[in-house]
């Protein structure tokens, strides 16, 4: 067995709502997280993603629940440097330069990985003489890259880091963060953008609501959401139809039928050896309809 | 680790801010020089000294104020806007931003107490040595009460142009407070009642002995009971007022 550098137990943290009760942010999560693992935690705004890497990184403590990083308190771990983090947009200050906050940042860290180094890997030497407050968005993210690497960080957390970047910035940003992880850096990486889960992440962990829905590598969370698309030809009568197996939901277009289907293997056996439906196309569900799936009908009962 | 280098790069970053060091600098040093020198009463004994010494401690004040209102303000709105958290995730230890901010705003607060000091002292200025040491200390000391007032509303609005309104608002505190033209009447009977009227009078009060100066000679005179109340009580108000919005900032979090 590996390593669980960091591990959380039954997390809870509350903050006071509107009206007088409290809003559960994070509500009971259970998490480990192995040296080299490269996850990403999904969900829509105000599923708990800030919420839960904040408490990893010790900036806000837990109602309740265990949480140990490096087997310590997440604070030790982060004033050791073990821990770097990209904070979500703003924390800058505008009136400084992108090396000056470079430089004011690595003068409080114990030991850094040298200023031109992280400016170098952050694609910032260019712009570094610029005001904070003058860059675009996309740059102040490389800004707060930068000083994640300061420290030379075993673990890497990051609070959607390509918000506010282009699709070329946040490509060639995906790029840099590979290089970290094949130098064996750790990385969790909260993000709504599903695509960046899908090609980044080789494991993802699904929140709503406060709580965690789904967990594991992410094809299997994108299967375990059970969706998958089955396209064959066929005219059906209803009552073929109200037999087969599987089927989540059906829409029939000309002499095509398209399945929605929680097992595809089951159901395209079905419909090969006992109905007459033949080309068969099946394709897996977009992580994005995974997504959808798991938590709309959480979504009705609430 | 090196808080000092921390401490250097914050502090040229705020002294090179053109809109803050216009009014704790160069705004004190161009009033006195207008009405502090080579006027008719800037020889006129004042205290131990003359009309214009009284003048230039007044002067002081407003600018050694300036320097800790909008440092202390500044600091409570970096905080908030996410550069704490940036702080939090390096090895200073707790409490080290306090310090590193005192250190800077003490810095920022002496740079017009010494400007106007020493432009005082080349020109038309007289006090004994050590009126002159005890009055520039008093300056300083006089000054960090209104800390706790530039605290208040960066917690309270969290933004930097509130910060530059509340220094702003300095200027008229400062005449209130008997630190800019010398008042009389009722001007300087409601003044007394102003949070700058004590701190003025305190950084004052070894040149004049609490004796009231005005551009044609003694108007009245204040114990330092009442100078010290005034500071204490202005110092109680914005205290608590920081205390309450703490709370308040606590409770929502």
């Amino acid at each position: 067995m590996t390593e669980a550098i960091i591990s959380a137990e039954a997390l809870v943290k509350e903050f006071p709502g509107g009206g007088g009760d409290r809003v559960r942010a994070v509500d009971g999560v259970s998490l480990d997280f192995e040296r080299g693992e490269i996850a990403a935690v999904l969900g829509p705004n105000g599923a708990g993603k800030t919420t839960l890497l904040d408490m990893v990184l010790g900036l806000t403590a837990p109602d309740a629940g265990r949480l140990t990083v490096f087997g310590g308190q997440p604070q030790a771990a982060v004033r050791a440097g073990r821990i770097g983090a990209l904070l979500q947009t703003g924390g800058l200050l505008p009136d400084l330069t992108v090396k000056e906050t470079v430089q004011i940042i690595a003068a409080l860290h114990h030991q850094h990985a040298g200023i031109e180094a992280v400016m170098e890997a952050a694609d910032l030497t260019e712009i570094a003489s610029r005001k904070v407050g003058k860059c675009s968005g996309g740059q102040q993210q490389r800004v707060k890259f930068a000083l994640a690497l300061l420290p030379q960080p075993e673990v890497l957390i990051l609070d959607e880091p390509t918000a506010g970047m282009d699709p070329a910035a946040r490509h060639r940003f995906w790029d840099r963060m590979a290089l970290q992880a094949e130098a064996g850096t750790t990385i969790l990486f909260a993000t709504h953008y599903l695509e960046e889960a899908e090609q980044f992440a080789r494991r993802t962990v699904l929140m709503h609501g406060g709580r965690v829905i789904a967990d594991g590598p992410t094809d299997h969370v994108r299967q375990h959401a059970g969706a998958a698309h089955i396209t064959a030809i066929w005219q059906p009568t209803a009552g073929q139809l109200q037999q087969l197996p599987h089927v989540e939901s059906h829409q029939v277009q000309g002499r095509r039928v398209n399945f929605r289907t929680t097992d595809s293997d089951a159901l395209a056996r079905h419909l090969l050896t006992a109905t007459d439906a033949h080309s068969l196309t099946i394709r897996p569900a977009s992580l994005e309809e995974a997504f959808m799936q798991l938590t709309t009908p959480q979504e009705a009962h609430r | 680790m090196s808080i000092t280098t921390y401490i250097l790069m914050d502090f040229w970053r705020n002294l090179r801010n053109i809109g803050s060091t216009f009014f704790i600098v160069v705004l004190p040093a161009v009033l006195y020089l207008f009405f502090g020198v080579y006027n008719e009463w800037s020889d006129f004994p004042a205290g131990e000294g003359n009309v214009s010494a009284w003048i230039m401690i007044g002067m002081a004040v407003y600018g050694a104020i300036t320097a800790t209102t909008s440092l202390a303000g500044s600091a409570a709105v970096e905080i908030q806007q996410g550069w704490g958290r940036q702080l939090a995730l390096t090895g200073l230890p707790h409490g080290a931003f306090v310090l590193a901010k005192t250190t800077i705003a003490l810095a920022m607060a002496l740079l017009p107490v010494v400007v106007l000091n020493a432009v005082a002292f080349f020109t038309t200025a007289q006090m004994p040595a050590g009126v002159w040491l005890a009055a520039g200390a008093l300056t300083l000391v006089a000054s960090l009460p209104f800390a706790l007032y530039g605290l208040a509303v960066g917690m309270l609005f969290r933004s930097d142009a509130a910060i530059g309104a509340a220094s702003g608002v300095l200027v008229i505190l400062a005449f209130l407070g008997n630190a800019f033209m010398p008042l009389q009447g009722v001007l300087l009977d409601i003044g007394r009642f102003t949070p700058m009227y004590g701190s003025t009078a305190l950084a004052r009060f070894p040149l004049s002995d609490g004796e009231i100066i005005g551009t044609a000679g003694p108007v009245g005179s204040d114990p330092l009971w009442a100078v010290v109340a005034n500071v204490v009580a202005w110092t109680a108000v914005f205290g608590i007022a920081c205390l309450a919005l703490q709370r308040r900032r606590t409770r929502r979090q």
